[in-house]
């Protein structure tokens, strides 16, 4: 074996090992379902397009009377999208006519595909209810709203699970990393509640 | 002994027809085996029991999900094999993977997973699925090893029968390869038909086939690497193949292609249709790939077959009808007047009617008002006259001119017209290179489809494309035509890396639709971007003009148009 080849193989080894320990057991069993933090966040002035092919200027959404949830998604993924609508569709059914406090919003991360017909289709296909908006806008806006909530892939395929909350007078938002359950959102919604400044 | 000879052949023969009307009078589920196979493949692909209901799940422990919102296939795709998603590794669900021990990570290893420490020395995820293991882990998310599998995926809530059918269909979903692949070789085939002019089928031919002969010749340094290389996987080893080209050519009438095809298939089955080029509608032999289930990538055509549903054929782009979709969204965000006179003129040939269908069909999906059209007849001469004629009888605001660029001769009479409208739009598909000899008078209104990436933002691309040429010895003679097929071999090779050993027709696909959009490898488009459902690859248009003086330049007048 030559000198090179020996090199190559520790190189290896140790990339192996260090997959190994990436991977902690808790992880894996799904102990620990997700990460929170609460994070300022400067968004960014650019106008996105809504399923209904309304215009809006991002930093106005920090104008509304409404906690905030707030995702990246793309219309076409295959995996963490569909459970992550799935979990926005169940919690607006469950909270009721309390789920009109909350403005869901969703943000293309595919603004290629993600036109606002296949928008449109995207809510009803997860029986969206008024009060949940789908956001798409030109590739470069899109990069900078990604790169604003420190969200940004280059490629969509590598994107991870983000949801993001905030209640109005709050300078801070709450980012959550991980897939979540109903209950799990519920909770954080309650706990951001808890906190709302007082008038 | 001859006797002997026949009882054991009677005997044979009749066990086999026992096993065969056995297994053809089965039930599963309640169903005969052809009817419980194809509900099987409903409930894993469109996510519906066999009363036609919705399949219902929990994810994440407390969510319910029915099967109109996503299905087994949004995550393990169509073959079976499984996705890679940021966070999520969705594990293969077909027949082969099911029912063995599953591996952890790669099967073989070199070094010898045995040199490792205790710790890693477990080498199986679990053992291998029965039929009760499989449905435990359908219903209650625990696998055959019994460990709990991620809350994201579902836990169905299925009746013994329809969990009998979905089991038997995933027994026997991608259990074997598809054919047009053997133990050294994977054989494609490439469509010519014989109205493209023999320099356009060269310039294809040539750069396809120099992209796949410099495959092949690597091969000796893929066996040595595979063999001797430290931490090569057996999927590697085992995968490479020599590629194959064939060339499909089809002669006549679009009618007669489909039997041509069957035909060529029924003697050379491959794997998949590569390239391939036509001047005209490439919907013979859309439908043959559908039929058969056969990919066909990056075909070289200005008329694909527009559709929401067929998987296929993977197009570059929508073609002319994607220009026309363009200008309807581009006006629907930028018209001036609110109720303007919209007017296409264009002959009745598949250029015209693709770029009016286009734009056509978009107004009608974006509610607008549908447009006026002008449809010329056959020598209808295009002159002074004419357009005096045109503009006194429609009085248009905004004017689509989908015409090619011997009838826009005359084009400067509009410029003084007293009706003379807002907007004109044109087609660079259409016009080509002819769109600089647009008289000046008319630039200032006059607005150009341009589908592809702007020449003064592809310089890096184009000078590589040039470069590969060069290297190559082949002549640059259509750099658009050779950048596309250029393009597809890099995705060739890149595609087949993904597929491994997996030789499935739809695990092809697969491979590409979870690619990485590509906006630095081809000099043809601006960007091109993939995902299950997307079988055009660039979803949009520039609109441009053309500046004043005598070297006009193109200027952009709007982003990337696609919304």
């Amino acid at each position: 074996m030559t000198l090179s080849k020996l090199l190559i193989f520790f190189y290896c080894f140790g990339i192996t090992l260090t997959a190994f320990s990436l991977n902690p057991p808790e992880l894996m069993a799904g102990k620990k379902r997700y990460d929170r933090s609460e994070i300022q966040y400067s968004l960014p002035d650019v106008t996105l397009i809504n399923q209904n092919r309304e215009n809006l200027k991002l930093q106005e959404i920090l104008k509304a009377d409404k906690v905030i949830m707030l995702n990246f998604i793309w219309a076409d993924c295959t995996t963490i999208c569909p459970v992550m609508s799935a979990g926005f569709s169940h919690l607006q059914k469950k909270l009721g006519p309390d789920a009109e406090n909350i403005w869901f919003i969703s943000i293309s991360i595919d603004p290629e595909y993600d036109t606002p017909e296949v928008m449109n289709d995207y809510l009803n296909k997860y029986r969206a209810l008024p009060g949940w908006d789908f956001f798409t806008g030109t590739r470069k806006d899109i990069d900078s709203v990604m790169r604003a909530f420190d969200a940004y892939v280059a490629n969509k395929m590598n994107h991870y699970p983000l949801t993001f909350l905030w209640a109005p007078g709050h300078e801070k938002w709450v980012r959550i990393n991980g897939m979540v359950g109903t209950s799990d959102l519920i909770s954080e919604y309650e706990l951001l509640l808890d906190k709302k400044p007082k008038p | 002994m001859l006797r002997i000879f026949t009882c054991f052949a009677l005997l044979f023969f009749s066990s086999f027809m026992c096993t065969y009307a056995a297994e053809d009078s089965r039930t599963v589920g309640g169903y005969g085996v052809e009817k419980a196979l194809r509900l099987g493949e409903r409930m894993y692909r469109q996510g519906l029991l066999p009363s036609g209901e919705p399949m219902e799940a929990i994810v994440q422990g407390d969510i319910p999900v029915d099967g109109s919102m996503f299905t087994c296939e949004s995550c393990h795709l169509r073959s079976g094999l499984g996705s890679v998603e940021g966070t999520v590794i969705t594990l293969p669900t077909n027949g082969s993977d099911l029912y063995r021990d599953y591996p952890r990570g790669s099967e073989v290893i070199r070094p010898m997973r045995k040199m490792f420490a205790d710790e890693f020395q477990k080498d199986y995820l679990r053992p291998a699925y029965t039929d009760e293991s499989l449905a435990e882990a359908l219903a209650l998310g625990v696998d055959s090893s019994g460990r709990d599998l991620d809350p994201i995926m579902p836990r169905y809530a299925l009746e013994d029968p329809d969990m009998e059918i979905l089991i038997f269909y995933l027994k026997r979903l991608s259990t074997e390869f598809s054919p047009g692949v053997d133990e050294e070789t994977i054989h494609f085939a490439t469509v010519i038909t014989d109205d493209v002019p023999k320099d356009k089928q060269d310039a294809m031919l040539r750069v396809l086939e120099t992209y796949i002969r410099d495959k092949n010749t690597q091969s000796r340094q893929q066996e040595r690497r595979a063999k001797e290389g430290i931490f090569y996987r057996l999927e590697f080893y085992t995968a490479y193949r020599k590629i194959d080209l064939k060339k499909w050519l089809l002669h006549g009438e679009p009618e007669t292609w489909q039997s041509q095809l069957e035909q060529y298939y029924k003697k050379e089955p491959v794997f998949a249709l590569i390239g391939g080029i036509s001047t005209k509608e490439w919907k013979p032999i859309h439908s043959f790939c559908e039929k058969e289930k056969i990919p066909c990538l990056f075909p070289m055509t200005d008329f694909p077959v527009i559709s929401d549903s067929d998987w296929y054929t993977f197009y570059f782009s929508k073609g002319y009808f994607q220009e026309g979709e363009a200008a309807a969204r581009y006006l629907r965000r930028n018209e001036t007047k609110k109720h303007s006179t919209v007017l296409q003129v264009f002959r009745d040939n598949q250029e015209g009617r693709s770029l009016a269908n286009g734009y056509q069909q978009t107004r009608k999906l974006l509610k607008q008002p549908a447009p006026q059209n002008k449809i010329l007849q056959p020598g209808e001469i295009i002159n002074a006259t004419f357009w005096a004629g045109l503009l006194a009888e429609f009085q248009p605001d905004i004017l689509f001119l989908w015409l090619p660029a011997e009838d826009l001769q005359t084009l400067e009479v509009l410029a003084s017209s007293a009706h003379r409208p807002q907007q004109i739009f044109v087609s660079y598909g259409q016009l080509d290179e002819s769109v600089y000899a647009l008289p000046e008078s008319v630039r200032d209104f006059t607005y150009i489809t341009y589908p592809y990436a702007l020449p003064q933002k592809s310089k890096r691309e184009r000078l590589a494309l040039k470069s590969w040429l060069k290297v190559k010895k082949i002549p640059l003679t259509d750099p658009m035509l050779q950048g596309k097929v250029f393009f597809l071999g890099r995705m060739l090779t890149a595609s087949l890396m993904d597929m491994r050993r997996d030789f499935y027709r739809d695990r092809f696909f697969e491979g590409i639709d979870m690619m990485v959009d590509q906006d630095y490898t081809i000099p043809t488009y601006p960007k091109l971007s993939f995902g299950p459902s997307q079988r055009y690859a660039s979803k949009g248009c520039y609109i441009v003009q053309l500046t004043k003086g005598p070297e006009p330049r193109l200027e952009t007048k709007s982003n990337w148009v696609n919304h």
